[in-house]
């Protein structure tokens, strides 16, 4: 296996090494500590990192592999964090200038359980500035490129995650999703990202943004290495007032359970407005694949799906109650998008707020009713590839629609896999979404699209 | 959404935005409102905003002062 094998390897194939004492997780760490220090210069991905730690993981969980303490399947894995995720002694900056030396006195649940799990911590990603805002040239810090062209933004705002994630510098990433931030990059940086429902994995000890919408979940290379994140993240945390009582799949077994006679849905109307031509493509071919599996394709009407967009006032107004002490009292602190994006949300009345949730209300049931006669949802995870940099910096650049919201507004789980590349070499990404706390369904679906494909195993030219 | 209604809005509100970023955020909120504002809620249908309980496994609120 060459260093470039081992470092776009799955996390199912380094724990099988590991097994076999074909690798060793201090190797592993070395191995992608240097890539990273000879990569990351140009990709941006890393805001901190943390070699020491990660070494000091490393040999401990070699120790414990030498045991034989080896039924964890995460043991030795490196893995690295949203700078929103807090942890203990190790600055968390949230891509702002605002916390830019706060160092957290304890983790975040999520980083405790992967820590738990035997995880190697090999540092901090960047973050869009306070996963809303974006780096402008001259913000504090940089913002993350994106691997498959460094002219193109790798989404946002788990921007570092996917990017780290798609050059191969880790194996396994965390992110944050409130209206998209995970299956967002995870589609332009040609990985898997999944948001599960809400309440399922702990948000924890991370930086809020909107406490309606915001979910924490994994970011991987594969869809099974997906599932054997969320099978240490996933369970009740006492700690997060949302969080979820309800039992903890088994997100493994039902992988290899295939997906002949699952019903896919496919809502056309607002997923499929200002689609590319290219997306649209690649999406009836992911569908043609699906049926080819054994799977049966209908469309599906969701009849208030057009108010989806009320999500932004939701969002919006949530995250101006969070800042609002520091945005009023220290606006300088925060970039110019950001600022005013928050102070938007200052304008936002009790009432429209009331009705956002409302309108939320509905929309939930009736993806609900949509889904007791379909499986899963399946949609366009953007519609159109990576946007570049230099048209997001135009002022008059707004913020562009999202198909990922819907599943925000509703809470429901939405996994964002690779489906192909638009003319350009650019990643597309099909959205795959389900039942609440029917992961296990939405991962079987992917895990088989992806099998059937050979679109998440294309390595970009760094 | 106008401008002055932007403007009208900021003065309620407390706020100061400088006047050349004020077409970003009547477009911002323009998107965001829209669906709102063209919901007629008395001729929806019943729904609440609120918290809610779970039925099935308790009539009592969560606690979780005796979990892990």
């Amino acid at each position: 296996m060459t260093s470039d094998d081992l470092a776009f390897a799955t996390i199912a194939e380094i724990a099988a090494r590991y097994r076999r004492r074909a690798l060793s997780p201090v190797e592993l760490t070395r191995a992608l500590l240097g890539r990273i220090e000879r990569l990351d210069p140009t990709l941006h991905a890393f805001v901190t990192v943390t070699a020491e730690g990660a070494l000091a993981d490393a040999r401990h969980a070699e120790a414990a592999l030498r045991r034989d303490e080896d039924g964890n399947p995460l043991l030795g894995i490196p893995v690295a964090y949203k700078d929103i995720y807090a942890t203990r002694g190790i600055r968390t900056t949230a891509g702002s200038a605002v916390l830019a030396d706060w160092v957290p006195e304890d983790d975040a649940t999520c980083v405790t359980r992967l820590a738990r799990a035997g995880c190697v911590m090999l540092g901090k990603l960047i973050t869009h500035e306070f996963a809303f805002g974006l780096q402008f040239p001259g913000h504090r810090f940089q913002p993350a490129k994106n691997p498959w062209s460094l002219e193109h933004m790798p989404g946002g705002s788990s921007s570092g995650s996917a990017a780290a994630l798609a050059a191969g510098l880790a194996h396994g990433a965390l992110g944050s999703d409130t209206g998209g931030s995970i299956r967002g990059p995870a589609a332009f940086c040609n990985i898997v990202g999944l948001k599960p429902t809400y309440g399922r994995v702990s948000r924890a000890g991370v930086i809020t943004l909107s406490w309606t919408l915001d979910h924490t979940g994994p970011m991987a290379r594969t869809v099974e290495d997906c599932a054997l994140l969320l099978q240490a993240l996933a369970g009740h945390d006492p700690a997060d007032p949302a969080s979820s009582r309800e039992p903890v799949a088994d997100y493994l077994v039902p992988l290899g359970q295939g997906i002949r006679g699952l019903r896919v849905g496919v809502p056309r109307a607002y997923f499929f407005e200002g689609v590319d031509a290219e997306v649209e493509k690649a999406f009836e071919e992911a569908l043609a694949t699906l049926r080819d599996l054994g799977a049966t394709v209908t469309d599906v009407e969701i009849p208030s799906i057009q108010t989806s967009w009320a999500f932004l006032a939701i969002l919006m107004a949530e995250a101006f109650a969070y800042h609002e002490r520091d945005v009023r009292g220290h606006p300088e602190l925060y970039g110019d998008v950001l600022r005013e994006r928050l102070l938007a949300g200052g304008l936002i009345l009790g009432s429209e707020y009331v009705q956002a949730q409302r309108l939320r209300s509905r929309l939930q049931a009736e993806m609900l009713g949509v889904l007791r006669r379909t499986d899963v949802l399946v949609t366009p995870t953007t519609p159109k590839p990576a946007p570049t940099f230099a048209a997001v910096w135009d002022p008059s650049f707004g913020f562009p629609k999202s198909n990922m919201a819907p599943f925000n507004m509703t809470g429901l789980p939405a996994l964002a896999v690779p489906c192909g590349f638009s003319a350009q070499g650019l990643p597309l990404s099909l959205q795959i979404a389900g039942r609440p706390f029917d992961e296990s369904t939405v991962l079987r679906l992917g895990h088989a699209y992806e099998q059937a494909t050979e679109w998440h195993g294309r390595r970009p030219r760094i | 959404m106008t401008l002055d209604e932007v403007r009208a809005r900021m003065k309620a509100a407390g706020i100061e935005i400088v006047e050349n970023r004020l077409e970003m955020v009547r477009r911002l909120l323009t998107d965001a409102l829209a669906p709102i504002h063209a919901l007629d809620s008395r001729a929806a249908r019943t729904l609440e905003p609120a918290v809610m309980f779970d039925a099935i496994r308790s009539a009592e609120p969560r606690r979780d002062d005796d979990d892990e």
